[in-house]
């Protein structure tokens, strides 16, 4: 009995060996693909580089930022997320760091994200409202809300990392008093539908939205002014927290965006990191990938391949050449 | 030619087509989309009417209505004591806003779903050519993702109760439609052949013989609405509508298992108090009908 487990085990431990020796560097990587455009599009970029340049085995996952941080963080799966928003992690991110579970190779995007509250560039331009106090000031000018008295302030959707931070601030503001009613839109999907409507029947629209985004490069709107600096004491003690008893208002910080990869992926990744810890781009090109995407109904793969197709220039920086050769030959 | 791979449309084609359609819907919203939110304000109207009325009335007041309600329907001292207590706890654990919200959207929904369902399924009944017409559309609005024609809506309403509504009646009337076209379609013949040897006329045969001989059936067809209203809330709940559904859908994004579990079993609550009522009221009704003969 002892010689058969015996035998048993140094087979199958043979067999392991022999199957993680005849696998290529990485072997098999799961990245998450979270379910708005730009980090759609950088989920499979990384997809199309690390199968075609790597020879890497690569699944992509669905996620969300809260959701994937705290996968990665209580189970280091999985490995990869391309486009994690860490403003409203800030803290357990920092102690994930801290700890060496979680690391952040890279900015990838770097001239960071964008959020805010925005209103159609055409109602600003002809109402002159460029702040955010002058456009509390009209609850008329943006319907939307129950009782048609009242004006629709549309939050960001419920779960996601900035609904405290929009509740937070539009209570800083005192809006409701002015006559506004903090809307939830529910989802990404559903929030857009709205914005999509409000251009479509040419009515004003005011709430939280960020970039780079699909939307923002096909409708044109432009981001209130707060009048306030980024106070970091109450962003991190108040603003984030949800139901904080006494907020005030404060800028959004530069909103950093990074790559984050799982202690036990940066171990065995080998080359790969050194591809994640260059991976960076700007807004301006990612705008331009997701305009074009929009334009011609491109999935988040199409996306992909056009901006591997069209800027070379920039890809061809983050892989050694031989990486490069192979996905030349695959586009 | 490659075996394996299926020859597709071409991209360019196929993005064509796609660019094509939607095109063509936004220019159908914005033709028709106010003439469209004007025909269902009444729906908004009655919705916000009704849940106002239960959130702006005192909650004691409210719980005796509701038990009232539910103890004339079943007259069930059992039932009753049963809702009374979910309601309490409910109320306590901090849900009572969230719930009335939802109450009174799945009491409209419902109502709609059987005031529009019975007749088209009587329709049905009577004719076979109008059920093949009328059966791949049910099975279309019993497949079809919510969200693809959900978007859509929102995009002519704007979000809100309208579109949810919409969402959820249209999930939730197939099986009020199929159930009472197979419930008239069961009673046997030769009792709508006695029926006419007596006389009957279309009408009479219709309330007198086959309503009453389909009740289960039909009681069956309520039930099955009213618990697929309550499942659409949290889809609702995606296109903004208020509700329990709203800290589900936090719960699922935010990993709160407790906070979601809590909603669920509330919508798990009100489902069974709504059934349970209607359900012993359909007996009622049978009892009152069959003791006249005999």
């Amino acid at each position: 009995m002892k010689h058969r487990l015996l035998a048993a085990t140094s087979f199958l431990s043979a067999v392991a060996a022999a199957g993680s020796a005849s696998a290529d560097d990485c072997g098999q990587v799961t990245v998450a693909e979270m379910n708005w455009a730009s980090a759609g599009v950088i989920a499979w970029v990384d997809r199309v580089i690390l199968e075609e340049g790597y020879g890497c085995d690569v699944a992509l996952v669905t996620g969300d930022t809260m959701p994937t941080f705290a996968s990665m963080n209580e189970r280091g799966e999985p490995d990869i997320a391309p486009e994690l928003w860490v403003n409203a992690v800030r803290e357990p991110l920092e102690r994930a760091t801290e700890e060496g579970r979680i690391l952040l190779p890279v900015e990838v995007l770097s001239d960071g994200g964008v959020e805010g509250f925005w209103i159609p560039t055409w109602l600003a331009e002809r109402e002159g409202i460029r702040t955010i106090h002058d456009a509390l000031a009209r609850p008329d000018l943006f319907p939307g809300a129950d009782d048609p008295d009242r004006g629709a302030f549309f939050s960001c959707p419920a779960g996601w990392a900035c609904q405290p931070i929009t509740e937070n601030q539009f209570a800083a503001l005192g809006a409701e008093d002015l006559g506004f009613d903090l809307i939830d839109p529910g989802s990404a999907a559903a929030l857009d539908g709205a914005i999509a409507r409000a251009f479509n029947r040419e009515e004003g629209w005011l709430g939280y939205y960020w970039g780079p985004t699909a939307l923002l490069g096909r409708y044109d709107m432009t981001r209130l002014e707060l009048g306030v600096e980024h106070d970091p004491e109450m962003w991190h003690g108040c603003t984030v927290v949800s139901d904080c008893p006494d907020p005030e208002l404060t800028e959004w910080p530069r909103s950093e965006v990074f790559t984050a990869v799982t202690a036990g992926f940066a171990e065995r990744g080998g080359v790969v990191m050194d591809y994640l810890s260059a991976r960076s781009l700007g807004n301006d090109t990612l705008n331009a990938v997701l305009a074009w995407m929009d334009d011609n109904q491109a999935t988040n793969e199409d996306g992909a391949w056009y901006f591997l197709e069209n800027h070379p220039e920039l890809w061809t920086e983050w892989v050694p050449e031989e990486v490069a050769e192979r996905i030349h030959d695959a586009l | 030619m490659d075996l394996i791979d299926f020859p597709e449309m071409s991209r360019g084609a196929s993005r064509a087509l796609r660019q094509t359609v939607d095109g063509a819907f936004r220019d159908f919203a914005r033709a028709y989309g106010e003439t469209l939110e004007a025909i269902f304000a009444p729906i908004g109207h009655l919705l916000t009417f009704l849940e106002t009325l239960m959130l702006d009335s005192p909650w004691t007041l409210v719980l005796a209505v509701i038990c009232g309600l539910v103890a004339v329907m079943s007259r069930s001292w059992k039932i009753t004591l049963g809702t009374a207590l979910a309601l309490l706890a409910i109320g306590y654990l901090g849900m009572w806003e969230d719930t009335m919200r939802t109450i009174s959207m799945v009491v409209v929904c419902t109502v709609l779903a059987v005031a529009i369902g019975i007749p088209v399924g009587i329709a049905m009944a009577r004719s076979d050519r109008l059920r093949g017409v009328v059966t791949p559309v049910l099975d279309l609005m019993q497949t079809m993702p919510s969200f693809v024609y959900l978007i859509p809506v929102v995009m002519i309403f704007g979000l809100g109760r309208v579109p949810g509504v919409i969402a959820v009646v249209v999930y939730a009337i197939p099986p009020m439609i199929r159930l009472t076209d197979l419930g008239i379609r069961q009673v046997r013949a030769d009792l709508l052949e006695a029926a006419d040897a007596f006389g009957s006329t279309s009408w009479q045969k219709l309330k007198d013989v086959q309503l009453p001989l389909a009740l289960p059936t039909i009681m069956a067809g309520v039930n099955q609405t009213i618990m697929m209203s309550l499942a659409m809330v949290v889809v609702a709940s995606m296109i903004g509508v208020r509700g329990l559904g709203q800290p589900v859908l936090q719960a699922i994004n935010n990993q709160y298992f407790t906070l979601g579990v809590m909603n669920g079993l509330a919508i798990v609550a009100i489902a069974i108090t709504f059934d349970r009522a209607t359900q012993a009221y359909g007996k009622r009704l049978q009892k009152h009908l069959e003791a006249g003969h005999g």
